[in-house]
């Protein structure tokens, strides 16, 4: 399957990702392509997900599929087609 | 009395304001939480505005590495060494003496909120921690105010306006169908101490604040002169070194979402029960500062954040705890981190002196 849900990768967790700012992944759900960008990039994984495994996303950081929180649609298990966006969004703190 | 609106000609020309929404911003009130990069552009805008008082609060002093963004203040300022709300006060009266200014040199916390925030149309954020932040949402829901979130990092920045939903429902905003969901609703949790970068050890662009808290102001005006209809019902997230803007929705937070705060009308932070506690350590120049416990909490990366660190003075760190030295402002401080983010600051007897140099160098 080709490479071909971008994810939008925050200032904050670019140094886990060689320091890119999106990166393209394959998959039909949240779930696959969180999954393989933290495969690809364990350190990522660790800052993304709880320690529970791979099932809870940290409850500081917010994913949105183009433009809808996740966790409004079917959470790790919303489906995601070709040409969608996944944006990690973490709450910004400065000021 | 009434008085002269002439310098507001031009704004008084846009459609929705006039003269009517003019005198409705001099009759107002607002609540300017925090005068440093994101405070100062929204106190000089909503002065210049003609918003009738606004009420500025911030526990900080000015230096020298504020000027490079925070525009209200000076190289006089720095010299003589202004408390932040005090400096915005003394400027504001030199721009717009139609303005009241009150300045609040002071920490905010959950025992001053909801007084600092009594007769107030809104509240606008300009501080630099989520405690804070979180703290003024409850005040907002609560109480039934508007409360514009803002925030910026590096080139990042984010801001919604909130218009709460109340426990009658009965505000204007509810009866314009214009409420939006909490921020609670949007951001479950704080992110961890030492989590996030902070201005201090990330950097920031002056645009980043500037455009985040013109935007801030913008929605504010509309707020104050009820054009409910024209708040933004969405989040904006900027990145202005990658070039993206973007537009969250937020509706179905509030629709499907079962937020503590604003469904539940559960006020945890007001009530003081997630807030951080100080403890001047006697006879020791020193602060301890412990974090509420939460157990979903991760434990804090002393790897990433002694990176961070080494820029403002040498770090060590182990297993179990991370020392740095820190130089801030001239004042020199030697800041000592456990994994579950309880701190102790050396260096002061302040509170408020090391909750800042923590929001600063290890942030929330």
């Amino acid at each position: 399957m080709a490479d071909n849900i971008t994810v939008l990768i925050p200032t904050a967790l670019r140094p886990q990702v060689d320091n890119q700012d999106t990166v393209s992944v394959a998959g039909g759900s949240v779930r696959d392509v969180l999954g393989s960008l933290a495969g690809k990039y364990p350190d990522l994984g660790k800052r993304l997900f709880t320690a529970n495994g791979e099932q809870e996303i940290n409850r500081f950081i917010n994913v949105y599929v183009n433009d809808e929180d996740i966790r409004f649609l079917e959470n790790l298990d919303t489906a995601v087609k070709p040409g969608d966006e996944l944006s990690i969004v973490p709450a910004i703190a400065g000021g | 009395m009434s008085q002269d609106l002439s310098r507001y000609h031009r704004q008084m020309l846009i459609p929705g304001f006039g003269e009517e929404g003019q005198r409705k911003l001099l009759g107002s009130k607002v609540l300017v939480l925090g005068c440093g990069a994101l405070g100062t552009v929204i106190a000089n805008l909503l002065a210049r505005a003609g918003v009738g008082h606004l009420v500025v609060v911030d526990r900080d002093f000015i230096e020298l590495t504020n000027l490079q963004r925070q525009v209200l203040f000076d190289e006089q300022d720095v010299t003589d060494a202004i408390p932040k709300a005090e400096a915005a006060r003394r400027k504001i009266a030199k721009i717009n003496s139609q303005v009241k200014v009150t300045a609040v040199i002071d920490d905010v916390n959950h025992t001053n909120i909801e007084k600092l925030a009594e007769g107030c149309d809104a509240i606008v954020d300009g501080v630099d921690n989520f405690e804070t932040r979180f703290l003024a949402n409850d005040c907002a829901v609560k109480h039934g105010l508007p409360y514009i979130y803002g925030g910026a990092v590096g080139t990042v920045g984010m801001t919604y306006a909130i218009l709460p939903h109340t426990e009658r429902g009965d505000s204007p905003w509810e009866q314009a169908g214009a409420a939006t969901p909490c921020l609670r609703c949007i951001f479950e949790q704080a992110p961890p101490p030492g989590m996030n970068p902070t201005c201090e050890t990330a950097g920031v662009l002056s645009p980043a604040v500037s455009i985040i808290s013109s935007y801030e102001v913008n929605e504010t005006l509309k707020v104050l002169t009820g054009n409910w209809s024209a708040v933004c019902p969405t989040m904006l997230s900027i990145d202005i070194w990658a070039n993206t803007v973007k537009q969250f929705k937020v509706k179905r937070a509030y629709d499907v979402g079962e937020c503590a705060c604003c469904k539940k009308r559960n006020f945890e932070h007001l009530a003081g029960l997630l807030s951080s506690a100080t403890t001047t350590l006697c006879g020791r120049n020193a602060v301890q500062l412990s974090q509420p416990k939460d157990a979903a909490a991760p434990k804090l990366d002393f790897e990433e954040l002694a990176q961070r660190l080494r820029a403002h003075g040498p770090v060590t760190a182990s297993k179990f705890m991370l020392r740095a030295d820190i130089k801030d402002n001239g004042a020199e401080y030697e800041l000592t981190l456990f994994t579950d983010g309880r701190a102790i600051v050396k260096g002061t007897k302040e509170p408020n002196t090391a909750k800042s140099i923590y929001a600063k160098y290890v942030g929330a």
